[in-house]
């Protein structure tokens, strides 16, 4: 795929969680969260899974779920700047305290969590990546999707998805951090009856946060009226553009 | 022994639904009986040794006869601590 080139795929169907948000005008007016609220499960989570997932992995059970296709299973990528880093820090500190670190832990800590206990539970057998983008925000996720369908698969699904980080770690002067748990499901493909897109390289120079903020900006952007939407950060920049 | 390791049990696995009434001791803790797996045995390994300093070594032949219900494990844990 030549990235200097636009891309053009389709929004099929879309689907997000965050704390106490639940329509459009929420979406757009920055309503503002209920942290304390939880992602309700779907049923298709198997009761011994369930006791494992994270708010993080109810979210991204949660905004996935809705955005299936019957039970058909697609390849998935995944995306998410901090992943269960928190979960690492709580280790290390039980760690640094004398104690043992609890195996079960220890497996849900990883980056990919969250992505193995999705394909146990929905039986996925499909391709299935998980991103840590680093600095560069969102557009490395839909770089990968796109470049899936170009390799013949018709749809992926894709999930990108953050929590705040502990306090432990510093936050300024980066701008990494959400306000809030947040994961957004997007069904895509190159074709179809959706919402038409165009995904290219900006030559703008723009600063728009990371990854836990570029989620917000980009939900706005699909619930707004807005035709198109840049986001960078310091290196690279992107425009999706509603054709 | 046996009722206090299906709390034990309840309580490091986090079973939410499930009472010590529930578990059978002679029924298969992992995959058919009560569904568990690989990171649970690991997982009520650490609690056992924690709780009766007792340890099962993972690698070990016999581990798998060990957890295999919940009286097994009580017994090995009886002999063990002599």
């Amino acid at each position: 795929m030549v990235l200097s080139k636009a891309v053009d795929f389709a929004v099929l169907n879309w689907n997000a969680w965050a704390p106490g948000v639940s329509s459009r005008e929420d979406w757009l007016g920055g309503k503002a969260f209920v942290q304390a609220e939880k992602a309700a499960l779907p049923a298709t989570a198997p009761k011994t899974l369930q006791r494992r997932l994270s708010p993080l992995a109810r979210a991204v059970f949660n905004a996935a779920d809705g955005c299936r296709d019957g039970d058909k299973t697609l390849p998935i990528v995944f995306s998410s700047a901090h992943g269960e880093v928190n979960k690492s820090l709580e280790m290390l500190q039980s760690m640094q305290k004398g104690e043992e670190v609890s195996p079960t832990a220890f497996s849900l800590s990883v980056h990919n969590a969250i992505s193995g206990l999705f394909s146990i539970a929905y039986a996925n057998h499909q391709e299935i990546t998980v991103i840590a983008p680093g600095q560069d925000g969102i557009a490395p996720a839909f770089i990968e999707a796109l470049g899936l369908l170009q390799e013949h698969h018709s749809e992926v699904l894709m999930v990108l998805y953050d929590e705040p980080l502990s306090d432990f770690y510093p936050s300024q002067p980066f701008a990494l951090n959400g306000p809030a748990v947040c994961a957004l499901a997007l069904r895509i493909s190159l074709a179809g009856n959706g919402l038409p897109m165009r995904f290219s390289r900006s030559p703008a120079r723009r600063d728009d946060g990371e990854h836990a903020l570029q989620i917000f900006s980009f939900l706005k952007f699909l619930v707004s009226d807005d035709k198109a939407l840049a986001l960078g950060n310091h290196r690279h920049s992107w425009e999706w553009y509603k054709k | 022994m046996e009722n206090e390791l299906k709390q034990l049990i309840i309580d490091t696995l986090e079973l939410e639904d499930i009472s010590v009434a529930d578990i059978d001791s002679h029924a298969p803790l992992f995959n058919d009986g009560l569904g568990l797996d690989s990171i649970d045995a690991l997982e009520l390994g650490l609690a056992i040794r924690k709780k009766y300093d007792v340890k099962i070594d993972a690698e070990k032949e016999d581990a798998v006869k060990i957890f295999s219900s919940v009286s097994t494990l009580a017994e090995y844990i009886q002999a063990a601590r002599g």
